[in-house]
């Protein structure tokens, strides 16, 4: 079965140069181009895997993976920050959510898609390991 | 027996008024054994009268006062001397911590004895110290911080103002720039007729002055700095002073030109002072030894202090007056022995709280140390006074009297006051410098975003392209979609390093120290620049030492330095050409060499390669090739570890040689 992925970012340039190589990859691409749009997606398709920007034009991307963790339906789904700031700053906020990985703009086409896979393999090995001990 | 019993008194006279005066007094022998000490001395250095008297100064509170400095002015100088005037020592004690300290002594015949004694008056000028040095720390780091020109002007005028001494800032043609408020005041000049005026011309030419010439046409150029230039000079406005002055030539904050700052004290008073004890050490020395010496010197005590002393009798009518006395409240002895103290000077000592000290508080308590008075005086103004008084028998007589020793501290509290604003501005500034600080990194997150956001496209949909994912191109469309990744791709390292050097700069870049495995790092970095030797015809010689051990540090950084210094030894090494990396420990530190035979670096070119975007031109290189900041970045990097770099070569076509350090074990604490 094609794995779901959902691609949030407000640059529609960034948007389709990922959604193009995640398609190549083999997944199935939902897309939004604000936080609002990608959590309604998130809870009506249920994504096995979600891209955030972190600077969306509505609230942080991090804000909007907290309103995912917050229910029930979204809150294992793993979520990958693609994001241009770079600093070292911007990776606290990020480390102190669950389920999170981090991809630098620029991404590396090559490889980008399998990074993605990758992180799906290793998040749902984690969520298995998670939902025994629950 | 009744000249034993006179001698008594009048030591305990003479002790008296030494407990009276607030500054540390010491009265040593001539063997440097304590004969007494002054209360505020037993106070300051925390010591006790019974451990202290009859000691050698040096035991004193566990051998703390055993200073080398202490002894060579003891007993070198001031046997040949007989005085000497504020000498700083700094001393670290055991009770009180480290202090700097300025003394001042006088070697005077004992009148009763036959021995010398040592007079020893002590300040604690730590605290001064200090704050010179905290303005001084803060004005290097205000330069440091590249503040708007209008914040460094002001701040540097509010030190100004804040000092106490007059102050003058000259311009390169000796014109005035500022002056601080103390400087019209002493000299009676207005500040519209002296900025931008040549400091010669000053008040009708009357800072026209020989000596300040020579001083500031001839000594400052050469040394850029004079200290303590005694001149005496008969201005027109204040009659005749002696100031010592004290020069810097300093670089204007912001500006290209040089300045002039000059510190003006004037040491007239204090030059009068000194002359009125030599003199009266003198007159001392040669008059005989009688009753009647014992009190004079009680009297030459009182001449002694700086402070104003008053003796009274029972009926508070003035018996004696220090010579401080007169000079301060500008009354004259006529005036001023057998009156009653209130009736002093026009009855403008009939101070309430004054009253209540002699008749209330004095009765019962005999003594009453540090009484603050504020009062306006007729003759010199509103006064800030603190008040000592001792009650005592008096030597030749059976009546009591009061000695009352009167600190000026009216300048004290200015000053204090001053340095309490002065202390607020700093607060301010060093808030409004990490706000600053703070903007500067926003704008630099920024700047990293908005930069990468667009590459991301570019360098993507290029790559896209290039690998043909949706579909083949021809050979042209190939080459072309090629040249804008490279182009995208050097954008974006050109991006990553302007950044890291701003990081580093601003004081932000951190290091993530761990344990590098160096022989096999370097190997590894070594297979990178492989691709582009082998695409070369150039050879490459590693030379890495046996022994050459692990260093601890920031294994990307490392990577980052060695590559940067590897790649530019490769770009600037013509076909058939040399290049190599040499490394081995020395002593706490690694030292690698990268060497190339390459085109060498012009001598008027060697400072220029650490300014950043500065590139050789080469034949064998092309422009767009490198970004000209690898080098000024490895060296920041290599200097972030606490390790050195430098740069060598024979000259154009003579090859480079890049020689750097890195600690075995880092410093930085991270």
């Amino acid at each position: 079965m094609r794995k779901k992925a959902l691609v949030v970012d407000d640059n529609r340039d960034n948007l389709l140069l990922e959604k193009d190589l995640l398609e190549v990859a083999g997944f199935e691409v939902l897309e939004a181009e604000n936080a609002a749009g990608g959590i309604a997606i998130a809870r009506r398709e249920k994504p096995d895997i979600i891209i955030m920007d972190v600077r969306l034009p509505d609230m942080r991307g991090t804000e909007a993976a907290k309103i995912l963790r917050q229910n029930k339906e979204t809150r294992d789904i793993p979520i990958v920050f693609v994001t241009a700031s770079v600093m070292a700053e911007g990776r606290e906020e990020i480390k102190a959510i669950t389920n999170t990985g981090f991809i630098g703009k620029p991404i590396n086409t090559r490889t980008f898609a399998k990074e993605i896979s990758q992180l799906l393999s290793e998040f749902s090995n984690i969520l298995k390991s998670q939902i025994q001990k629950r | 027996m009744v000249r034993k019993r006179t001698v008594t008194r009048s030591q305990e006279y003479s002790e008296s008024i030494i407990n009276t005066v607030r500054e540390p007094l010491i009265v040593l022998d001539q063997d440097l054994r304590v004969v007494t000490a002054s209360r505020s001395f037993y106070d300051v250095f925390k010591v006790k009268p019974e451990k202290t008297v009859g000691q050698l100064i040096y035991d004193l509170g566990n051998k703390q006062w055993d200073i080398p400095k202490l002894r060579e002015l003891l007993e070198t100088i001031l046997p040949q001397k007989a005085t000497f005037d504020n000498y700083e020592v700094e001393h670290d004690f055991a009770t009180i911590g480290r202090r700097i300290m300025l003394l001042n002594a006088r070697q005077i015949q004992r009148v009763l004895g036959k021995e010398r004694v040592i007079l020893l008056a002590i300040e604690d000028i730590t605290e001064r110290r200090e704050i010179e040095n905290g303005l001084e720390k803060a004005r290097k780091e205000l330069a440091a911080t590249k503040i708007s020109e209008d914040a460094a002007r002001e701040y540097a005028e509010s030190i100004i103002n804040t000092l106490r001494e007059p102050l003058i800032a000259l311009d390169q043609d000796l014109r005035v720039v500022s002056a601080s408020r103390s400087f019209y005041d002493v000299f009676k000049v207005k500040p519209e007729k002296t900025v931008g005026q040549l400091i010669y011309d000053l008040g009708n030419k009357q800072w026209n002055i020989p000596k300040l010439r020579e001083l500031l046409e001839t000594i400052l150029p050469q040394k850029a700095t004079f200290d303590n230039y005694e001149v005496e000079h008969d201005f027109a406005t204040i009659g005749r002073r002696i100031m010592l002055l004290n020069a810097r030539q300093i670089q204007r904050v912001l500006g290209k030109e040089r300045i002039i700052l000059l510190a003006i004290e004037d040491i007239t008073a204090r030059r009068e002072i000194e002359n009125g004890l030599e003199i009266a050490r003198k007159e001392l020395e040669t008059i005989k030894i009688s009753e009647d010496e014992a009190r004079e010197y009680a009297e030459s005590i009182i001449n002694t202090v700086r402070e104003p002393l008053i003796v009274l009798d029972q009926d508070l009518r003035v018996v004696t007056v220090s010579r401080s006395f007169y000079e301060f409240f500008k009354v004259n002895p006529k005036e001023t022995v057998g009156q009653l103290i209130y009736d002093l000077g026009n009855k403008q000592w009939n101070i309430p709280k004054l009253r209540e000290l002699l008749e209330t508080i004095l009765p019962q308590k005999a003594t009453f140390d540090n009484y603050e008075v504020e009062h306006d005086f007729s003759t010199i103004g509103r006064r800030i006074m603190l008040l000592n008084a001792r009650q005592i028998q008096r030597v030749l007589g059976k009546e009591r009297v009061i000695l009352l020793a009167i600190e000026d501290i009216t300048e004290r509290r200015e000053i204090e006051n001053g340095l309490e604003k002065a202390h607020e501005e700093l607060k301010e500034l060093a808030a409004e410098l990490k706000r600053t600080a703070r903007v500067k990194s926003e704008f630099l997150a920024n700047m990293s975003h908005e930069l990468r956001t667009p590459l991301n496209s570019i360098n993507g949909f290029s790559e896209v392209l290039y690998d043909e994912t949706f579909g083949p191109l021809n050979e042209k469309q190939k080459k072309y979609v090629n040249n804008v990744l490279t182009s995208g791709k050097h954008l974006l390292l050109l991006i990553n390093q302007i950044l890291d050097m701003a990081k580093v700069e601003a004081g932000k870049m951190k290091l993530a120290l761990s344990g590098l495995p160096m022989k096999s790092l370097l190997n590894e970095i070594s297979l990178l620049v492989e691709d582009m030797v082998s695409k070369k015809k150039i050879e490459m010689l590693l030379e890495i030492a046996e022994d050459l051990p692990n260093i601890e540090a920031d294994e990307l950084k490392v990577k980052e330095i060695i590559y940067n210094l590897l790649s530019n030894a490769v770009k600037f090494t013509p076909e058939g050409g040399k290049f190599g990396l040499r490394a081995k420990k020395a002593d706490s530190k690694i030292e690698i060499v990268v060497w190339d035979t390459g085109v060498g670096i012009a001598p008027e070119n060697m400072e220029k390669i650490f300014e950043g975007f500065f590139r050789v031109d080469t034949p064998y290189s092309r422009v767009t090739e490198g970004t000209g900041l690898g080098l000024p970045l490895s060296k920041k990097l290599v200097e972030l570890h606490g390790g050195k770099l430098s740069v060598e070569s024979e000259g154009l076509n003579k090859g480079t040689s890049v020689r750097f350090t890195l600690p075995i074990v880092s410093r930085k604490v991270v």
